[in-house]
């Protein structure tokens, strides 16, 4: 292994700009890699959903973070500094999420924190990073709110988000629904914020390329539904020719599996969840996952098909025995942007990376990505797919990817309201 | 002064200067251990002298929390709205306790649990109100309240500190006295034989009832006193998963003695740091504990102390 | 039709015994997983379905002779807190083992179909469900009433005191009561193995709904245990249908509603 990794330095030193990150690192990250001499490690604090229902997001999003220091300390850490990172539950509370916010960087000296699946700690933590004044890049939590209130128009300039928000499940969604031939769209999906925006952004998104379109029924299920017949029962009822989901994780394969029971995938002409190819729903519904359910997320280890993601996924794989979902992907994206960041700003002073994050263009797993100015969000596309069972793969995987240009999905300052 | 006094004085002082000693998450943890401090001595009111375990501490506890934050919203200056919030929680203990109340033990527990877990449900869903599942966000600290050049900011975090320890010290301090009073001594006979006190005079379902209230005005002042350290408020604060931290530190510390819950609260988040720094497995050594305490410790680490010491007096 | 198996072990083992079971639904939740790993094992799913409920009935056995036991004297809120940092322990020990992300076999092929009752679809699985939960309710009432060893269940929950005069001997008594609740348990985790993702943590939304349907229907009555549960079905379908603001709180009122109105439920005893 080692000559080889030296006859790609050198061979990377060679080219323009780009320096070398060693082989272990994708090209499309590797940057001039001054050394601040900084004579400590860069501390990067994470958190995610560890326990519970939801635990499998934190795990993936785990394997991403670490996967990124690994190969970001086999090349040299930041800035000659070596990464060190640290791993907390968010628990899906809010309390908890702050604590260990406050945990990291008054306690542990965390230079930057990156993680959170849930929306709500994602706003809650974000209400405290002015005090604690470090870097926050969320890499799952996706609600709205994040980018559109806190950074946009309430101007917490520590906020980032590196993965992409609601707009792929309320707008992207819509999107490929105009194009389908079902007029009367139905929804089950969670009882929160998320599910009842989400929910209405499809709506009005949908209503405006199809206006004959209608929105027959809907049902919220509350977190910890484990049967899904009464909401299933009354939504086919009300004979819908498309339902619409955002449920995630363990419900979206509780509710796919029940509803695979009542034949609805029989009884209508589409039906589409937002985070539906996440893999470890692709995993756990295995063979009981419909051909043909549109599906999408926040990134798909499938698309697009460039070197650097089929060597992210190939890394992936063979360091964690596992494919990559898409929490993996963003957070691995977070700690890449955070080096970048600071190699370009030549320091880890929080105003100093702030500035070197806006506008920060990145070549990442999921494809070329901006992080815009105005809201620190990352744009970027991710594609909508059809499940298909391809005996290549361990899981289900998706064909048909409809991808859309960030142009035509992502809501742009100054952030009307959602009609509906 | 007895020797019990001087040691509470000498700690009650050690909390106060420690944010010149500790750097701010230690300081950040030890005022969580206050508030979980007051919630559990608030339960133990109830169970430790009552002998009824209440699983809906949490309803009283976010009923503070979520009062004093709209106040703090609307502008009302902080003191008060601490105040207040603590009252409102006392208010909604008065109605629901008037059903409570008529029940003893299993049931009083289950209705608890349930009222807690409906408390829950209205915040999630009064998206209003309450800022639905997303909670309160952005509440802001405003100034004290009080007259004069005493009308300071309590932006600061120490200030913050000191302000909400002393409220949670004279608390301590007032309920201390309350496990002395009379009203003390009643709600201590009801847990012994509730009939025989009954006979000897002390009317138990009122005596109880005003125990109830007692302890949702101070777990509410506990959850008031949440909001403006956060800025945040969320519907957990409600869930029967926060209810079970005052039961759980109460029977670690022990739930015969005044101290008990306090070391237990101080135990349990400082347990809790510890064991998150090692594992993720938190829950496994969590239950061990608990296991332990319940099997071995009947009275929690207080009661512990207090027997050897006895055995040690003896031999 | 799970909830119905799980709530009338929780009944079971409160009347019997007086403990609430807190690690009720952890049991349903070792149910889920043991018949995963049986499946896994033997590729059956029958098979599964046999295995996962004994193997937690002999989890239950071990629990019960090795800690619950040692606490029957103490006051009723220790028996709680032991069964609660069972709750804790489980979660992690499941997560473990097992890791944090979701499983779930597929349902098997016979029964993944569904009958049509009108404009209503009601999958075969579902009646499966139905089924086997009829024929254990069936078997319990039979047990109960016809045998010997029911006779002194069933006294034992009537009126400890005069059975323990009479000479039972409550500590085997006990032993069996948890692990038969412990089986029924596991066997609504082992059924709905295939219709939901099984996950650490699973057991915690079902035992507040327990709770809510023994409450209901009494606690110490299976037959209420039943009624309970078919009532929080119906309650949930038709709150979802009229009222679906209401729907995360109407078990909770409507255990409320009982605790106050008739804190003994629909069929329980009145306590002395």
């Amino acid at each position: 292994m080692a000559p080889r990794r030296g006859i790609t330095r050198r061979r990377f030193l060679q080219t323009t700009a780009v320096a070398a990150a060693g082989l272990a690192a994708p090209k499309g990250f590797a940057a001039q890699a001054p050394d601040l001499k900084l004579k400590k490690p860069i501390k990067i604090g994470c958190q995610t959903i560890l326990s519970g229902p939801l635990g499998g997001y934190g795990e993936f999003m785990r394997k991403g973070a670490t996967l990124a220091m690994e190969q970001v300390n086999a090349a040299g850490g930041i800035g000659g500094s070596p990464v060190e990172m640290s791993f907390r539950d968010e628990e899906l509370k809010v309390d908890v999420g702050v604590k260990n916010a406050r945990y990291f960087v008054d306690d542990w000296g965390a230079d930057f924190l990156i993680g959170i699946d849930s929306s709500a700690v994602a706003l809650a933590v974000g209400e405290i990073m002015p005090t604690l004044n470090k870097v926050l890049i969320v890499t799952h939590g996706a609600t709205e709110k994040f980018n559109e209130d806190l950074v946009y128009k309430r101007h917490v300039r520590q906020c980032f988000r590196v993965c992409v928000p609601v707009y792929q499940d309320g707008i992207a969604s819509a999107l490929v629904a105009k194009d389908l031939p079902v007029k009367k769209w139905a929804t089950i999906s969670p009882d929160y914020e998320y599910g009842h925006t989400s929910w209405k952004m499809f709506r009005a998104y949908l209503k405006r390329f199809k206006p004959d379109v209608e929105f027959v029924g809907e049902s919220f299920a509350k977190f910890g539904t484990v049967d899904f017949s009464s909401h299933i029962s009354k939504v086919m009822g009300l004979n819908p020719e498309g339902i619409f989901s955002t449920e995630w994780g363990g419900e979206a394969v509780t509710m796919v599996k029940q509803a695979k029971l009542f034949k609805v995938f029989e009884q209508t002409k589409a039906f589409m969840i937002g985070m539906g190819s996440a893999m470890d729903v692709l995993q756990g519904l295995g063979a009981d996952y419909p051909d043909g359910t549109w599906a999408s997320g926040r990134y798909y280890f499938g698309y697009p098909d460039t070197p650097e993601n089929k060597k992210f996924v190939a890394d992936f794989r063979k360091r964690w025995d596992t494919y990559p979902s898409y929490p993996s992907e963003t957070a691995y994206t977070a700690v890449y942007a955070l080096k970048k960041a600071v190699e370009k700003a030549k320091s880890i002073d929080t105003e100093k990376v702030i500035e070197a994050l806006e506008g920060l263009e990145l070549d990442r797993p999921a494809g070329k990505c901006v992080i815009r100015k105005e809201d620190h969000q990352a744009v970027y596309a991710v594609p909508w797919g059809q499940i298909t069972h391809d005996p290549r793969f361990p899981m289900p995987t998706l064909k048909n990817l409809k991808v859309f240009t960030t142009d035509e999905y992502y809501r742009k300052p100054p952030f009307a309201p959602v009609e509906g | 002064m007895s020797a019990r006094a001087i040691a509470s004085a000498v700690l009650a002082l050690a909390v106060l200067l420690l944010p010149a000693v500790a750097g701010p998450f230690l300081r950040y943890l030890v005022l969580n251990m206050l508030l979980l401090a007051l919630l559990a001595l608030s339960f133990n009111l109830l169970f430790g002298m009552t002998g009824l375990l209440s699983f809906g501490q949490g309803a009283f506890y976010s009923g503070g929390a979520y009062a004093a934050a709209l106040l703090l919203r609307a502008g009302v200056p902080l003191l008060w709205s601490i105040l207040l919030g603590a009252v409102a929680a006392a208010a909604l203990a008065a109605i629901l306790g008037a059903f409570c109340v008529r029940h003893t033990r299993i049931y009083f527990s289950m209705l608890t649990l349930a009222f807690g877990m409906l408390v829950y449900a209205v915040v999630w869903k009064w998206t209003d109100v309450t800022g639905g599942d997303d909670g309160l966000i952005g509440i802001p600290r405003g100034r004290l309240g009080l007259p004069g050049p005493l009308d300071l900011s309590l932006d600061s975090p120490v200030r913050y500190y000191l302000f909400a320890a002393v409220l949670v010290l004279v608390s301590m301090a007032v309920l201390h006295r309350l496990s002395r009073s009379p009203l003390g001594l009643s709600l201590r006979s009801i847990r012994e034989n509730a009939e025989r006190a009954e006979f000897s005079g002390v009317r138990v379902r009122r005596t109880i009832y005003i125990a109830f209230v007692t302890a949702g005005l101070f777990a509410g002042l506990s959850g008031a006193l949440l909001a403006p350290l956060e800025q945040t408020v969320s519907p957990s604060t409600a869930h029967w998963t926060k209810s079970a931290e005052p039961v759980m530190a109460t029977l670690i510390g022990g739930p015969f003695s005044f101290l008990g819950p306090i070391l237990g609260a101080v135990v349990y988040l400082g347990l809790k740091e510890i064991i998150v720094r090692f594992t993720e497995y938190w829950l496994l050594v969590f239950g061990l504990v608990l296991l332990g305490c319940v099997l071995t410790f009947r009275s929690g680490i207080v009661g512990a102390v207090e027997e050897a010491w006895a055995r040690r007096r003896r031999a | 039709m799970y909830l119905w198996l799980v709530a009338a072990g929780l009944s079971l083992i409160f009347g019997v015994m007086r403990v609430l079971n807190f690690a009720h639904g952890s049991l349903y939740m070792l149910g889920a997983y043991f018949a995963w790993v049986a499946f896994r094992v033997s590729g059956s799913f029958w098979v599964a379905l046999l295995a996962g409920p004994l193997l937690v009935a002999a989890a239950g056995w071990a629990m019960e002779f090795g800690f619950l036991r040692r606490v029957y004297s103490a006051p009723e809120a220790f028996q709680l807190l032991l069964t609660f940092a069972f709750v804790l322990m489980l979660d992690d020990v499941v997560k473990l083992a097992f890791g944090p992300v979701y499983q779930s076999p597929p349902t098997p092929a016979a029964l993944s179909g569904a009958v049509m009752i009108g404009r209503s679809i009601l999958p075969t699985y579902h009646l499966f469900i139905l089924g086997v939960g009829g024929l254990v309710g069936l078997g319990l009432w039979l047990f109960l009433e016809k045998t010997s060893f029911g006779l002194v269940i069933r006294a034992t929950a009537a009126d400890r005191e005069m059975a323990r005069a009479l000479g039972v001997r409550s500590s085997r008594l006990f032993t069996w009561v948890f692990v038969l609740g412990a089986w029924l348990a596991g066997l609504g985790g082992a059924l709905s193995m295939p219709v939901r993702a099984i996950s650490p943590g699973m057991g915690e939304f079902i035992i507040i709904e327990a709770f809510v349907v023994v409450v209901l229907g009494g606690l110490g009555s299976l037959r209420g245990a039943f009624l309970g549960s078919v009532l929080i079905g119906l309650l949930h379908a038709y709150g979802l249908l009229f009222m679906p603001v209401f729907e995360l709180a109407l078990g909770y009122m409507a255990m409320a509603l009982v605790l106050i109105v008739r804190p003994w439920g629909l069929f329980g005893v009145r306590e002395g």
